[in-house]
């Protein structure tokens, strides 16, 4: 067991989001994503944000990742406003600042291990080794490897080495878990929480598995595009000790 | 190594047959660009470099007699710049080894080769003859290689009545004979007709023309009018029967050359347009099936921070790669089929020196519109992955949108099975892209059948010219007109079967402000040895009075039936007349006029005469008949149809195949390209539909009609479109080959159309088969785990 070390309010806010609202057409039908959220998040913290499929949770990622815009309501990363940058701005924040995991890991199927690890270093303006990030989750014999010829959670794995390696401010992890198995969900969980814990990197991890809510310093849950509850956890358990 | 490199080229690999499809079709067109780019300035260059070496004229004039001094008086016309006289005689020849007679083209040359002359000789192998050895001569070198004679042979040749031994001391090359022919003749013969250059003073006395020339060669100073020029001289040598004076576009040899030349142009710019086209098509379906299978990965490497460009660019890639590789192997094709066909031509026009040309010109060109392409191709899909939103492109893409369709009738409903309706939604969903499909095969079906279509027009070609026009077996041409009761002679010889005759007339022509050099063709009949016969193989009546054109030639004159022709006679007693135009005849070969012998002999003011006789001639009677044609004074040449033929058949059909296996193959290639493409795109669509049919219930078998029967739809709607398109692609060939010198007919085989679709049919079955591996390979399991 840990105490919650990150959550005093003499943290700086990394993240800070007002009125955010979404709306987009999906076919011909009109969906509202988000309505009005407001919210901050401070450095070196690992939140969850929990919500049922079609919470808003995504959107709400995707926007922070500055892949998505909001059709209104402003973000503001490290006091500069995201909502306001053009399209060459966006791209250099995801360069600089973010590390997405996704669902389905979405590695470059014709590039190794190393080499997807390596897209990023590639650009990154000052990454940590690539095979180093590998070693940090646990792959270091795996480098080689092509997607193909990894499991599910070793391929998940690859994906946190590519979002870590870039040494990001801020770590954006998609229903990491979604697609895997409890023992190698585990065993990515465990990854994300070292990561956070070792780096000090500022974590968002989506779920709609609130089981995993006990391994965060803080509990975010969205529902219909709101936040309907955001609470702390007194205490942070290890992702060993998370139980679903 | 750049990472987005390295993921292009691996993916490259794994799509290794689209890309390759891709990269033949490229190769294809700007090998065909490269190397009729070469070929055309090859020629270019090297008929250039030819004249201007060897001094060729620029106006040229044949009279009966003219003497000497009148050379100095044509080098006083303001613009003449350099002016030669020489003489120029046709005589029977009498080869060894070679029954029938040949002829031979007997040209002066001076005794000394000291000061520079015009049409000058390049000496290939052997001599230049030496003064007072007037046996000595020079002969052409198509003649001795086809006969298989060497300089220091001898040779037999009836000169003025008188049989001489020739001395060949030389072989030699001239400007004025690049292409070498027979006159009246439109192919070469090189074993039955040759060129002998022999000098001034042998001639003279040979033929009774000292102190005298009749024939006359010049150049013009630069800027000079040809036109005032022809003027000048035809009015000067009126009287000494000059036949017109004229320049080279009227130069046979040079006709021929330009025409070629202009004919090379045309392909330059029609098949490689066609190829690259298609080349646009196929990366434009190509490229949106990676981006749309990779919209996640573009999401991806967009999240992790790499710039719209930075993708675009990746992207690109998939169309720059493969083109970039058709581009060079098509250059390196160009160039080697290019000088390939130069040594076709080779065979054909005699140049001194074959200058192959490779400019890097055309390369620089065919690199930049094959880029041109690629990016035509790209555009779309690359366009589409830079402003594919990155948090949309996580999300699978929204079901495609089918809508009831004209199956979709309740009373049709029942009678068309799961599978039919499938393939007809299908191609009912995305017409424009069906559409497009069916565009893209019927163009490979199209030059399937435009590439045969020379093959059909140059047998009708042989057909009507050498079975249906001329039944004669021998064309004895007179050295001078006859009168008809000498020429009768040739009738009484043993083993003459049929004999008629015809008088050629030299005229002007003029309608209003045209005019024309041409000669009329007197004939007894039209409908005996010689007969009138079409480019569509019908036989148009001699008309009775009045003057028959080809069409061409009345287009030329624009003269319609019922005009009145102005003609004025070149020689005897020069007369104007005017003559009724009774018709016109759409013939494949050359400019001819015709009319019956008499109203000729009327027109022209005389008691007639005979120019040739056209014989058939008993088969066991040839070689003695033969020798007696050798040997009859006046005969100035002589022409053997079937002999014709088949030097027709070695040398025109021998190109003609060359160039049709070149455009077989590269239209297989097409078709390859775009159907294999095609199926494997559906594949790649529907691979995750087809499979979960399979988890249905379905027999590979099943999923395997659902799939190929849609591309066997399609390409059964290319194969009647791609029939039309060929028959256009090919009229508009006609249209573009055709000269003054030919026109080729618009006839079909019904082979063509059976062999291009035969070829469609083979390469849709083998790209069936390759995918259909793919199809039966299929991981029912893995397919439906991932998600789409």
């Amino acid at each position: 067991m840990q105490l919650n070390a990150s959550g005093n309010d003499s943290h700086q806010a990394v993240l800070k989001i007002s009125g955010l609202s979404k709306t987009y057409l999906m076919g011909e039908v009109r969906v509202e994503a988000l309505k009005n959220v407001s919210i901050e998040f401070f450095s070196g913290e690992l939140a969850v944000l929990l919500g049922a499929s079609g919470s808003g949770k995504s959107t709400l990622l995707n926007i922070i990742g500055g892949l998505d815009v909001p059709s209104e309501g402003r973000l503001y990363f490290n006091g500069q406003e995201i909502t306001a940058a053009s399209e060459a701005e966006l791209t250099a924040y995801r360069r600089r600042s973010i590390g997405f995991v996704f669902q389905f890991y979405n590695l470059i199927s014709s590039l190794s291990a190393l080499e997807n690890v390596q897209l990023v270093t590639e650009i990154a303006d000052n990454p940590m080794p690539a095979d180093e990030a590998l070693r940090l989750v646990g792959l270091s014999s795996r480098l080689n490897h092509f997607p193909a010829q990894l499991s599910g959670g070793e391929q998940q794995r690859v994906a946190i080495a590519r979002a870590v390696a870039k040494r990001p401010e801020l770590l954006l992890c998609d229903e990491p878990t979604g697609a895997l198995d409890y023992q190698t969900g585990k065993l990515v969980l465990e990854v994300i929480e070292k990561v956070n814990r070792e780096l000090g990197t500022t974590t968002l991890v989506i779920t709609h598995n609130a089981s995993i809510a006990g391994m965060a310093d803080r509990v975010v849950r969205l529902g219909s595009g709101e936040v309907t509850e955001d609470r702390r956890n007194l205490v942070r358990l290890t992702p060993s000790e998370l139980v679903w | 190594m750049n990472l987005l490199r390295k993921k292009l080229l691996r993916e490259l690999m794994h799509l290794k047959g689209q890309m390759l499809a891709v990269a033949a079709v490229v190769a294809c067109g700007i090998s065909v660009f490269v190397s009729m780019s070469s070929v055309k300035y090859s020629l270019e260059a090297s008929r250039e470099r030819y004249y201007s070496r060897y001094r060729f004229a620029d106006v040229f004039l044949q009279v009966k007699r003219a003497p000497e001094f009148y050379r100095e008086s044509v080098s006083r016309i303001p613009g003449v710049a350099s002016v030669s006289s020489r003489i120029v005689a046709d005589v029977t020849l009498d080869v060894p080894g070679l029954d029938e007679p040949a002829t031979g083209r007997l040209v002066s040359i001076p005794e000394y080769r000291t000061a520079p002359v015009l049409n000058d000789l390049f000496i290939r192998s052997g001599r230049y003859i030496e003064p007072g050895k007037p046996e000595e001569v020079i002969a052409s070198k198509p003649f001795l290689e086809a006969n298989g004679l060497v300089p220091g042979d001898r040779i037999g040749a009836v000169i003025n009545g008188r049989k001489k031994q020739l001395l060949i001391v030389g072989m030699g090359l001239s400007p004025e004979y690049i292409y070498e022919v027979q006159p009246g003749a439109f192919f070469p013969d090189k074993r039955r007709f040759g060129v002998f250059w022999m000098s001034r003073s042998a001639l003279e006395s040979a033929l009774d023309m000292s102190g005298a020339f009749n024939d006359l060669s010049l150049t013009l100073a630069h800027g000079a009018s040809e036109k005032d020029v022809l003027m000048q001289l035809d009015n000067i040598f009126r009287r000494y029967g000059s036949l017109g004076a004229y320049g080279r576009s009227e130069q046979l040899s040079d006709r021929f050359i330009v025409d070629e030349i202009k004919q090379v142009g045309i392909q330059i710019t029609f098949l490689p347009a066609v190829f690259l086209a298609v080349a646009v098509f196929l990366l434009n379906i190509v490229l949106r099936r990676i981006v749309a299978t990779q919209r996640d990965q573009i999401a991806v490497l967009k999240a992790m921070g790499y710039s719209n460009e930075e993708v675009g660019l990746h992207y690109l890639g998939f169309a720059m790669v493969p083109t970039a590789a058709g581009a060079v192997a098509g250059t390196v094709l160009g160039a080697w089929l290019g000088r390939g066909l130069m040594n076709i031509y080779a065979d054909f026009y005699n140049f001194a020196e074959l200058v192959y040309l490779f400019r890097i010109e055309d390369v620089a060109l065919s690199v930049l519109l094959s880029f041109a392409a690629a990016l035509a191709g790209a555009l779309g899909a690359v366009r589409s992955a830079v402003l594919l939103p990155p948090a949309e492109a996580m999300r699978p893409d929204s079901p495609a949108l089918f809508r009831p369709g004209i199956l979709d009738r309740p009373s049709l409903q029942k009678k068309i099975s799961v599978p039919v309706r499938i393939i007809v939604r299908n191609l009912e969903r995305r017409p424009l892209k069906a559409a497009l499909s069916v565009v893209m095969i019927s163009l490979a079906v199209a030059i399937l059948v435009a590439g045969r279509y020379t093959y059909d027009a140059v047998d009708r070609m042989i057909l009507v010219e050498f079975n249906e026009k001329h039944r004669e077996d021998v064309t004895v041409v007179f050295n001078d007109p006859m009168p008809p009761g000498v020429a009768y002679n040739l009738a009484s010889l043993d083993g003459v079967l049929e004999h008629e005759y015809y008088r050629e007339e030299p005229v002007r022509m003029s309608f209003g402000h045209r005019m024309r050099r041409q000669s009329v063709k007197g004939l007894q009949s039209g409908e005996g040895l010689q007969r009138l016969v079409d480019k569509m193989n019908r036989q148009i009546s001699l008309p009775s009075s009045g003057i028959l054109l080809t069409s061409t030639l009345a287009d030329i004159l624009g003269v319609r039936q019922g005009d009145k022709l102005q003609i004025e006679f070149l020689q005897g007693r020069q007369l104007h007349r005017e003559v009724e135009v009774a018709g016109t005849i759409d013939e494949i070969l050359g400019l001819s006029a015709y009319m019956h012998i008499e109203a000729l002999d009327r027109l022209a003011g005389d008691g007639g005469a005979l120019n040739a006789a056209y014989l058939r001639i008993d088969s066991s009677s040839t070689s003695r008949l033969y020798s007696d044609f050798k040997n009859t004074p006046g005969v100035g040449s002589i022409m053997m149809l079937k002999a014709l033929k088949e030097s027709f058949d070695e040398l025109i059909a021998e190109s003609m195949t060359t160039s049709t296996v070149i455009l077989t193959s590269f239209a297989c290639v097409l078709a390859f390209a775009v159907i294999y493409n095609g199926a494997r795109i559906s594949l790649s669509e529907r691979a995750r539909e087809l499979t979960s049919l399979r988890v249905l219930g379905m027999t590979r078998g099943e999923i395997s009609f659902i799939l190929l029967g849609e591309q066997v739809l399609l390409t059964l709607l290319a194969v009647p479109l791609g029939f039309f398109t060929g028959i256009g692609l090919s009229a508009l060939l006609a249209v573009g080959l055709s000269s003054e010198l030919y026109r080729l007919p618009l006839v079909f085989s019904a082979y063509n159309f059976l062999f291009a679709f035969t070829v469609v049919v083979i390469v849709s079955a083998v790209s069936a088969v390759a995918v259909r591996r793919r199809l039966v390979a299929l991981d029912l399991v893995e397919v439906l785990k991932t998600r789409e």
